[in-house]
């Protein structure tokens, strides 16, 4: 391959393979906490882009209850700059938190109380991202949304730079999606491993038992991790979202198995390993030869396939999936 | 009578159909294995009597063997998904829990990519116009095949439980290192019951692809996995009645609820949220113990998978380490 054509491989898989490791963040966050995946956590991707859609653009097509609605008229001040975009995307991610809060009470914490088995805690977790899924649909239909084409205002032009007589395109939206991605996982990376919160949240995954004995409330903390959890999720769809538009209610639910992918190849529970499994995952993608590219979807479900034989407690991960 | 099975047929055959590939989860489940590759199988085999019925290749076959070329569908589809569960199976079930249920989620969707790529599955449209089985008329004549089939199948499963098969089949979901040191060999029994899954679900694809007359990528999809696992879980995952009452149910719920037009399937996903709260042991779990608490005394009541599952995130208990 062509330095040109590695180089642009290389920054689109950055920029996917971030987005993955933030997304599967939420995934794995919940897992080291409760041992159980939540199957919602698709639907509450798909849920940030329409939280963030409705505050940028607020309008909706012709299709759903909620349709016709135009929340901002033409020329309103709320769309044309990038600093309203980017807040309208932290109030989506917010949202999409608070979202998984709730799904925390309604399905997962009834269950806990119960001692039931953690099975039909993923199936109960499915029955909500049915119920959201569809409520979407219901609201706003099935149609593909796209953020208004001002949303970065100034800052939309590509960047693009030659490599030999070969020219690279790096979209800003790749550059923006990376970069939020980092400061992201940095942040996230400091309050897990440096203050006192996180100190908790380790001690919760670690032993919830212990942890409550040692005066930690371990429901306070399972409900941040779900916040958390959300807010990744529902950031991680707006910023799918405002690369390739939103594409109907269903458009979480390829996302939500391959995070899946990304986390067990990363290992099931640990944080650094969602990170790398996200940009593995995301660069393999970006490197399928162009007469392969529908088989693209597979690779991340053939990685999962080949990492479970080979080294079932993922890149990263500890404790031995023999055992569990 | 005719009249209702003209209006109800469709929907009677569905949920036969439904209860057999519940039951097809319940097999590997009966060895403590959480498969969730049974879409993967039922695709297959409709691809397998999809081909076998439409293409050109296998028309002197068909000319040849008139209306017995359906069960030869059955029977080549079977062959093939036991020999693809052989071969998933083996290396797969080294896995437990959760990592066995994620290998066999990407099991299921690595075949949806493939054939919906592959040019003999018809690509993205996948194939259509599959003749009716025996030149059947109407939709509910379909239940001559899924009605015996579903009565065979439950022959079938409470003569495996009494047998020594399946008495190995619980030794090894109760406690695997246990059933290995007397002699039960875990692996030789959790890749049977994988195998008889596959095979169940492989024929039952191959039944449906002439019911559903059109054969395509949807028709083995994560979605489907879970619609099935939903099945064995609310049905009740200990009795072979189980899968057959979930089964059965849910899939006639959203039918029924079809005056609710576009809220059934928000519906739908309450009710399994709801009934996997309240009805943890299933359906026919909850109303065979009459209420009275489950015999063994253990700390979280529920299905085969629970220690194995909860403990898995405890890294650092010297058990757990490799």
């Amino acid at each position: 391959m062509e330095l040109s054509g590695l180089v642009q491989n290389l920054m689109n898989g950055l920029a996917i393979g971030s987005v993955y490791a933030i997304f599967a963040l939420g995934y794995t966050l919940v897992f080291s906490i409760l041992g159980i995946i939540n199957f919602a956590h698709g639907a509450v991707f798909t849920l940030g882009a329409y939280f963030t859609y409705t505050l940028v653009a607020g309008q909706f097509e012709n299709n759903g209850l909620l349709k016709g609605i135009n929340l901002f008229p033409a020329g309103s001040p709320l769309s044309g700059s990038p600093w309203v975009f980017a807040a309208a995307t932290l109030l989506g991610a917010v949202g999409a938190g608070l979202i998984s809060v709730l799904i925390e009470r309604l399905a997962f914490r009834p269950m806990r109380a119960r001692g039931a088995d953690p099975l039909l805690a993923l199936v109960s977790s499915l029955g909500v991202a049915l119920v959201i899924v569809n409520l979407i649909q219901l609201l706003v239909g099935a149609e593909i949304y796209n953020f208004p084409s001002n949303a970065y205002g100034e800052l939309r032009p590509a960047l693009s730079f030659a490599i030999g007589d070969k020219i690279v395109v790096i979209r800003t939206v790749q550059v923006i999606i990376f970069g939020v991605s980092l400061a992201i996982l940095a942040v996230l990376g400091y309050v897990i491993g440096r203050t006192k919160i996180g100190k908790a949240l380790r001690a919760v995954a670690e032993n919830p038992t212990t942890a409550s004995l040692l005066g930690i409330s371990v429901d306070r903390f399972i409900v941040i991790t779900f916040f958390l959890s959300g807010f990744l999720g529902g950031l991680a769809g707006t910023l799918v979202g405002t690369a390739f538009g939103v594409a109907g209610p269903y458009f979480g639910v390829t996302y939500g198995l391959k995070g899946l992918a990304v986390i067990v190849l990363g290992g099931l529970g640990s944080i650094p390993g969602a990170v790398l499994g996200g940009l593995v995952i995301g660069l393999a993608e970006a490197f399928v030869p162009s007469d392969y590219s529908a088989y693209k979807d597979a690779v991340a479900f053939a990685l999962l396939f080949v990492i479970l034989l080979v080294r079932p407690q993922g890149l990263l991960g500890q404790n031995a999936a023999q055992k569990v | 009578m005719d009249n209702f099975f003209q209006s109800y047929g469709f929907l009677l055959v569905t949920m036969v159909q439904a209860a057999l590939l519940g039951l097809s989860l319940y097999f590997p489940l009966q060895a403590g294995q959480l498969s969730l590759a049974s879409p993967g199988f039922y695709a297959l085999g409709g691809y397998v009597a999809a081909i076998m019925l439409t293409n050109p290749a296998f028309g002197g076959l068909r000319d040849a063997l008139g209306n017995s070329v359906f069960p030869l569908t059955w029977l080549v589809a079977a062959v093939l998904s036991g020999l693809l569960g052989l071969v998933v199976g083996v290396p797969a079930l080294r896995l437990r829990g959760i990592y066995l249920a994620l290998a066999t989620i990407a099991f299921v969707e690595i075949l949806r990519v493939v054939s919906l790529n592959l040019s003999i599955t018809g690509g993205a449209i996948g194939i259509f116009g599959i003749p009716q089985a025996f030149g059947f008329q109407d939709r509910w004549q379909y239940l001559f095949l899924f009605g015996p089939l579903l009565i065979l199948t439950l022959i079938f499963a409470a003569q495996l439980e009494r047998s020594r098969v399946g008495r190995a089949f619980r030794a090894v979901r109760e406690d695997e290192l246990a059933a290995d040191a007397m002699g039960v060999s875990p692996t030789r029994y959790k890749v049977q019951a994988f195998v008889i899954g596959a095979v169940l679900a492989g024929i039952v694809g191959a039944m449906s692809a002439p019911f559903l007359n059109t054969w395509n990528a949807k028709q083995g999809t994560f979605d489907a996995s879970i619609a099935i696992l939903a099945f064995v879980l609310i049905g009740g995952s200990r009795n072979i009645w189980g899968p057959v009452v979930g089964g059965a149910l849910l899939t006639a719920i959203p039918e029924v609820l079809r005056p609710l037009a576009d809220w059934r399937l928000v519906i739908n996903g309450l009710v399994l949220v709801l009934a996997s709260l309240y009805l943890p042991q299933g359906i026919v779990g909850t109303l065979s113990r009459g209420g009275k608490p489950p015999k063994r005394p253990d700390p979280a009541p529920a299905g085969p998978n629970t220690e194995k599952i909860s403990s898995s995130h405890n890294s650092n208990t010297a058990e757990n380490r490799p």
